[in-house]
């Protein structure tokens, strides 16, 4: 049986898997890494980040949310940004890295990936900072004042970068940046060449060259019109690709030079009372359909978890049995 | 170009900076409000159609509902006390237990173009206080319901049936990512939409 990583690499590559990719398997990730994470804690937690953002995850709700009223808003004006905005520290003590040192030494790099995360990405920075409204319609008021504020956290995401390159060395990077809703990106291609490509050149650009083999961007939405920009910003899976894509025609079309990884979407099967016969009916569609190369079954919410307890142990059991099943 | 088709183009194209002049210019030439209120909706009508077709996108949407608003300034004065202008009110909002509000807000400026009054009540709305909000306020003839997480979809249920259950004459409208036409016939609605431009021609159907 080949390992998971192998495994993984037949898939990409177009070769002889064995078996699905089980949804996050191949990788490890290093969740430890001290950063500023763009969460509120947990349900019924309110905090303010060092990016000066407040997120507000309300008890009964599934997340948080950025809080963009009056008292809130972290940029209200983007023409004055840098008086606003101010990047948090990228340097932590040795006692901070030392867990996700140890973690990262503890993995079998043969089996699994140790994997860098980042988060939110710098698309969503923009309108965690002043709200999605305000931001979209900055692209075209003030598009020299939101590529001076794209370019700033850029830089931010470098200097993480270097961090976590010198105290985990990577081999992958999981990095999260919703481009869409589930119908359509947010911005047109033509928009995203301008602002968004450049800037994610540079940054997995950086990662690659220093020892990370492996990209997975996670946009739980619509975006196959931004294809071809993943392609070329170096992107080498595309996690959270929803039904949505018609991810069998993207495979078709891209295959070999990019991986997809979704087509279960995580809320036809993830609420409460979920079943196992509904998880297995939308596995088996989407393992059918997609088929066994370029493409890993995976509900499409970000990192190895769901929103409601079993949904992805329930998952990747049934996709193991699929792979007894189909292969 | 016609007055009239220089407004309705840079509404169109979201430049809002030239609009109010441009509205200004048509009123000077004698063309009446209302006719370029008219052109003005007209124009948003294109750019939901566009949206809805994926030719256009979000930023582009809103630039245009921008130059508008920047218009319908201009016009506010001019109209004010014609009622013969508005289309009715909708109440809009996201139902309980549910804070997303980016595409209700779209769907809600769009309905505000199509000539509509809105009253947004935001996110998180129990269905009591739809009902509460259609007594408290004149003329409304549209509730607009959102939801975006299929947790929520109970919710929406609630809040189309106390709205029903009423008696108040509005029609209901739904929508949001995991609504389907077959989920808004079952619970009760009106109508649906799938997209902000979608919803506001919907809305204009429901209330001819």
């Amino acid at each position: 049986m080949l390992t998971k990583k192998q495994n993984l690499m037949e898939t990409m590559k177009g070769g002889n898997p064995d078996r699905f990719v089980n949804q996050y398997e191949f990788m490890d990730i290093i969740l430890e890494a001290p950063m500023d994470l763009p969460l509120a804690p947990g349900p019924g937690t309110r905090i303010k980040n060092k990016w000066g953002i407040t997120f507000d995850w309300p008890a009964d709700q599934l997340g948080s949310f950025p809080m963009h009223d009056e008292e809130h808003k972290a940029l209200k004006d983007i023409t004055n940004w840098k008086e606003s905005v101010k990047a948090p520290s990228v340097f932590y003590t040795d006692e901070e890295w030392a867990a996700a040192e140890a973690h990262a030494k503890s993995v079998d790099r043969n089996d699994k990936f140790v994997t860098a995360f980042c988060a939110p990405g710098i698309f969503e920075m923009t309108h965690h900072l002043m709200s999605m409204e305000d931001a979209l319609m900055a692209l075209y008021e003030e598009p020299e004042a939101m590529k001076e504020l794209i370019d700033y956290v850029v830089e931010y995401e470098l200097a993480y970068a270097a961090e976590v390159v010198k105290h985990i060395q990577p081999d992958a990077l999981f990095h999260h940046d919703d481009w869409g809703s589930q119908r359509s990106s947010f911005i047109s291609p033509a928009m995203f060449d301008e602002f968004i490509l450049p800037a994610y050149k540079k940054v997995y650009g950086f990662w690659k060259a220093n020892g990370v083999e492996l990209i997975v961007h996670h946009s739980d939405s619509y975006a196959a019109n931004l294809v071809p920009e993943m392609i070329e910003m170096g992107i080498d899976i595309w996690q959270g690709a929803m039904t949505t894509n018609n991810v069998p025609e993207l495979i078709k079309q891209y295959g070999g030079k990019i991986t997809f990884m979704g087509d279960i979407d995580s809320g036809r099967v993830d609420f409460p009372g979920w079943t196992r016969e509904k998880i297995y009916e939308d596995t088996k569609k989407a393992c059918e359909e997609c088929g066994k190369l370029y493409f890993i079954p995976c509900l499409s919410q970000g990192l190895n978890i769901s929103s409601f307890p079993g949904v992805y142990e329930a998952t990747s059991e049934i996709i193991d049995q699929l792979s007894k099943e189909i292969f | 170009m016609s007055k009239i088709e220089e407004v309705k183009a840079k509404v169109e194209a979201g430049k809002s900076k030239l609009v109010p002049g441009l509205v200004q210019e048509a009123l000077d030439a004698g063309i009446a409000p209302g006719e370029i209120l008219q052109a003005m909706v007209d124009s948003m009508g294109v750019v939901g159609e566009k949206f809805s077709s994926g030719e256009i996108f979000v930023p582009e949407m809103l630039i245009a509902a921008k130059a508008m608003s920047k218009g319908v300034e201009v016009l506010k004065p001019l109209l004010a006390g014609d009622g013969a202008t508005s289309l009715g009110t909708c109440v809009i909002g996201t139902v309980a237990g549910d804070l997303h509000d980016i595409g209700k807000n779209l769907v809600s400026m769009m309905i505000e173009s199509a000539g509509f009054d809105v009253v947004d009540l935001g996110v998180d709305v129990p269905a009591e206080t739809f009902v509460q909000t259609i007594k408290d306020h004149d003329n409304v003839k549209l509730v607009a319901c959102s939801g975006l997480l299929t947790s929520t979809m109970p919710a929406m249920r609630e809040a189309v049936a106390a709205i029903k259950a009423s008696g108040l004459d509005v029609k209901v409208i739904v929508g949001g990512a995991p609504v389907t036409p077959e989920y808004a016939t079952e619970i009760g609605a009106d109508g649906f939409a799938p997209d902000a431009g979608t919803a506001a021609v919907k809305a204009k159907e429901l209330v001819a």
